[in-house]
């Protein structure tokens, strides 16, 4: 079935059928998701694993209540079933609203371009780049005790009609390659990681690049082999540009999605207009970002996204916004609502987030520091956004001494506050890049890009073993 | 549902791929989110897939679908066959062989079927309220859910692996959030069953309440090397980390720090550490496994020595053994994949006041960020942040946060010294574990 060509009457007559028990808004999100993953480790594709999944959503907003039921089965009786679901937990009393006819708008096709769909794309040829990151991994150093490589794509076509009349269709192409790399010497061991995706196609990775991701995750694994024990207290971090990313992402950015802001759950709920970060910080949500990862045409409830000033000059500007919670701030949805898959309820998601560049160099920024931690890679972390304290595990860590990197650290993690440490950017280098990831909330895991470039924290806390 | 697996079966065999399993899944749940006394989100849902796994001259090939109609099901099989065509094979990866009689494990309380939507509603409902109402301290609950949820759980295969089961739970959870002098901190509380009956809301959303109240007024503490007490969700965030270490997976790849360490001393003398997917109240327990291999109990610790890892059939195939029963698997559309059962960490207890009477000076952790990410299970280094309360002269002074606790795995479970009275089942890894002693950790503050 082509969900593109779904019976718009079906979609309508779903849509009241949902609303008839009362309701102010009703949305059928109707979805087709096929994926495919290779994963190689021990020098062996080990597993290659795909399939297909459609299904739809029935939502029925009433206030500020949601109601949610989807189906596995994508024909009449199924929509029916969602539809009854709904209207069944509304609580009568609020007068049922009007459905307005449908006409439908399909996303731009150049909006993020997809050159070489995957899916003409035979899988041995993918099985090869495979081989090629593990090849480049193990001749990287007699030390490399592993590497697990990953390629995966993924096409979802979403159809989504609300009451509004709104009636979009999107056609979603994602492309990652990974590689981890386990380095080994007596009893040491690390590990490196890399990643590139995109929303894009098989165009995304050929055999250099599949080449290159397996050799930085390689040389991040040798490399911390030499590493000691990272210092505890507080000192300057520099963060590399990239990865350094995540740092927003989780100190800031999750602050800034409305739902937090709503329940007063958010450090950030209150200050718009507020100084929250340095003069020179400025920031961004951009999901509109040609062929991000975190990038689609529309959101997961049909709201073309958009590029997003949050942050400008140091004062908060914008918080990220999904339909419900536009509606009760009496704001315009910013293209942030979104959902893992018709499984979900969407809810206000960061989509590529970042700090905006500044001028000066990395260099520069290393040079100035007399003594400091230098973050090259995160492992990941994690924010309480109600009280805006962040843990991030540290990949790849060195010391800085007399303006100069040089010891590799390891075991290293930072601590500390959302607002604290954005009023404490002094310096941000021009270098700016973005690295995907999977953001988890609510249960829900959807691509996300972070960016940065090289920037610097005049103090944070770095907790470490030695 | 058989006759779908059987006749996956037989278009694989037809397309001359022979050795061949199926595992399906059909399951239906609700989600309730309330939030100031009204509801919030109410999700009803039915899911139905299956997974078609292929072995063909030892390659593996899968492939899933949520549709499952007659043309959907020529496709999976003919992905499943694909998939395996690009797979490298290995002599020890074949279809599971019948591994004998199930578990005499029940995980189905017929009581959940009878619960309506207005019982479950009331049940959230009077969570949020006993937390709002615990201390005047309490802002507000950020996130109170109910949710149940039960699936039937179906594998076939060629080589006559057959079963069925049926299993269902339940749980609430709140999220509170507690302010002073500007000051916010959080806490959480859940309570898991398999009926409405076996809840209990009012002590859910009092221990929410308390555990956000408790740590108002934290701040940093200085840094030392000191002994710690981890609270029951704490250590079992702990020991769902490190129980990856101890598959067979991560061992037979190098992965693991305990590989070639099996009737080593790995941990304090008084830890016990098993996995069992049979016990009546764990919330992972099940007949069989994804694999359709029955669930057992399987001891990984005793007195502090390691017993053992945790096998699938293909890493029980290539070591010689059998599988212990944990190839699990997520859902249809997940490969197994060797994980714990219900984990359980016992051992001779002491009354917990008496454990923090008797320490001089040393901090209580009653919750940890960044386990996931600032844990590393295959180097066994961690450094992760944590908030509780400081002990001094053997009494619970003032909260701390943003300190971090870092150290390595083995040196923390070798100096395990003594474990709590307060055992209890933490879900989200099915841990059943009491707060755990554990000496010189390096603490970093100020």
């Amino acid at each position: 079935m082509d969900i593109a060509a779904f019976d718009a009457g079906l979609l309508r007559a779903t849509l009241a059928r949902a609303l008839r028990r009362g309701g102010d808004f009703a949305e059928v999100f109707v979805e087709d998701r096929d994926t495919l993953g290779l994963r190689l480790e021990d020098g062996r594709i080990e597993q290659t694993s795909g399939g297909h999944e459609i299904g739809a959503a029935v939502r029925l907003l009433s206030g500020e209540h949601t109601y949610y039921a989807y189906s596995d089965v994508l024909d009449e009786a199924g929509l029916t079933a969602a539809a009854d679901a709904v209207a069944a937990a509304v609580r009568a009393g609020a007068g049922a609203s009007a459905v307005v006819d449908l006409g439908l708008v399909r996303s731009a096709p150049d909006r993020h371009a997809v050159r070489v769909p995957p899916q003409t794309v035979a899988i041995a040829r993918k099985a090869e780049l495979v081989r090629a990151g593990n090849e480049a991994a193990r001749a990287a150093g007699a030390e490399v005790a592993q590497a697990i490589v990953g390629y995966g794509d993924t096409r979802q076509k979403v159809l989504i009609a609300n009451s509004l009349g709104d009636l979009v269709y999107d056609d979603r192409t994602r492309t990652r390659f990974s590689v981890q790399v386990v380095a080994r010497r007596g009893d040491v061991i690390q590990t490196g990681h890399e990643t590139v995706g995109g929303s894009a196609g098989f165009e995304l990775v050929d055999e250099a690049t599949a080449r290159a991701v397996a050799l930085t995750a390689a040389e991040k694994a040798l490399t911390m082999l030499d590493s000691r024990p990272a210092p505890v207290g507080d000192m300057p971090v520099v963060m590399a540009n990239g990865f350094g990313g995540t740092l927003f992402h989780e100190a800031c950015g999750h602050g800034l999605e409305a739902d937090a802001v709503a329940k007063d759950a958010s450090i950030y709920a209150g200050k718009m207009g507020e100084v929250v970060a340095a003069p020179i910080v400025s920031a961004y949500d951009d999901g509109s970002l040609p062929n991000g990862w975190g990038s689609q045409a529309f959101d997961d409830e049909g709201v073309p996204t958009q590029k997003t000033l949050v942050i400008e000059g140091g004062r908060l500007t914008g918080y990220l916004y999904d339909r419900l919670r536009a509606r009760e701030a009496g704001a315009a949805p910013t293209g942030n609502g979104r959902r893992q898959s018709f499984r979900h309820v969407p809810i206000p998601r960061m989509t590529t987030t970042y700090i905006a560049p500044g001028d000066a160099t990395a260099d520069d920024i290393i040079a100035a520091t007399p003594r400091g931690f230098y973050a090259k890679s995160l492992a990941g972390g994690q924010v309480e956004p109600a009280s805006g304290s962040f843990v991030f595990g540290v990949a790849e860590g060195y010391l800085i001494e007399n303006g100069r990197i040089t010891a590799p650290l390891r075991g290293a993690t930072l601590v500390g506050n959302g607002i604290d440490i954005l009023m404490r950017i002094d310096m941000i280098a021009a270098d700016f890049d973005v690295k995907t990831g999977v953001c988890g909330k609510d249960g829900q895991g959807v691509p996300v890009g972070t960016g940065q470039a090289t920037l610097r924290i005049a103090e944070m806390t770095v907790g470490g073993t030695g | 549902m058989f006759d779908i697996l059987d006749a996956v079966l037989e278009r694989a065999h037809a397309r001359g791929a022979p050795d061949v399993e199926v595992y399906a899944e059909r399951s239906t749940s609700r989600r309730i989110k309330v939030y100031r006394q009204e509801v919030e989100q109410l999700t009803a849902a039915q899911r139905r897939g299956l997974g078609v796994r292929v072995f063909a001259s030892g390659a593996v090939g899968h492939a899933y679908t949520s549709d499952l109609s007659d043309g959907a099901l020529d496709a999976v099989v003919q992905r499943a066959v694909d998939h395996a065509a690009v797979s490298d094979p290995d002599d020890f990866a074949a279809v599971p062989e019948p591994g004998g009689a199930p578990a005499d494990v029940h995980p189905f309380d017929e009581r959940l079927t009878r619960a309506t939507d207005e019982r479950r509603i009331e049940l959230a409902m009077s969570v949020e309220a006993v937390a709002l109402a615990a201390d005047p301290r309490v802002k507000s609950v950020e996130d109170t859910m109910y949710a149940d949820g039960e699936a039937e759980v179906f594998i076939a295969s060629s080589s006559g692996v057959r079963g069925s089961y049926r299993a269902n739970q339940c749980y609430a959870f709140a999220y509170v959030l507690a302010e002073e002098d500007g000051q916010v901190e959080t806490g959480y509380s859940y309570t898991v069953g398999r009926a409405l009956e076996e809840l209990d809301p009012a002590a859910c959303g009092r221990e929410a309440a308390e555990r956000a109240c408790r740590l108002l007024g934290a701040r940093k503490c200085p840094s030392m090397n000191a002994p710690v007490v981890l609270d029951p969700f704490v250590s079992a965030a702990f020991f769902g980390v490190l129980s990856a270490a101890l598959t067979a997976d991560a061992v037979q790849k190098g992965r693991s720090l305990f590989a070639g360490r099996e009737g080593q001393q790995v941990a304090g003398e008084i830890l016990e550490l098993v996995d069992d997917g049979t016990l009546a109240d764990g919330l992972d327990s099940a007949p069989f496994d994804g694999e359709g291999t029955p669930c057992r109990r399987t001891p990984l610790i005793g007195g502090g020595v390691l017993q053992g890892f945790l096998y699938d059939t293909y890493t029980g195939r290539k070591a010689g053994r059998g599988s212990t029963g944990n190839g699990l698997r997520g859902s249809y559309s997940g490969l197994p994949g060797v994980h714990p059962t219900n984990l359980v960490v016992s051992g001779p207890v002491t009354p917990l006041a008496e454990l923090i009477a008797g320490l001089e000076r040393g901090v209580l952790v009653t919750d940890a960020v960044g386990v996931h990410s600032g844990a590393n299970p295959i180097s066994g280094e961690f450094s992760v942040g944590i908030s509780g309360i400081l002990i001094e002269g053997g009494k619970l002074t003032t909260p701390v946060r943003e300190v971090t606790l870092a150290g390595d795995i083995i040196s923390m479970l070798t100096n395990v010294r003594a474990l709590g009275d307060d055992a209890r089942w933490v879900p989200g890894g099915s841990i059943l574990t009491p707060s755990v002693v554990i000496d010189g950790m390096a603490i970093g503050g100020t």
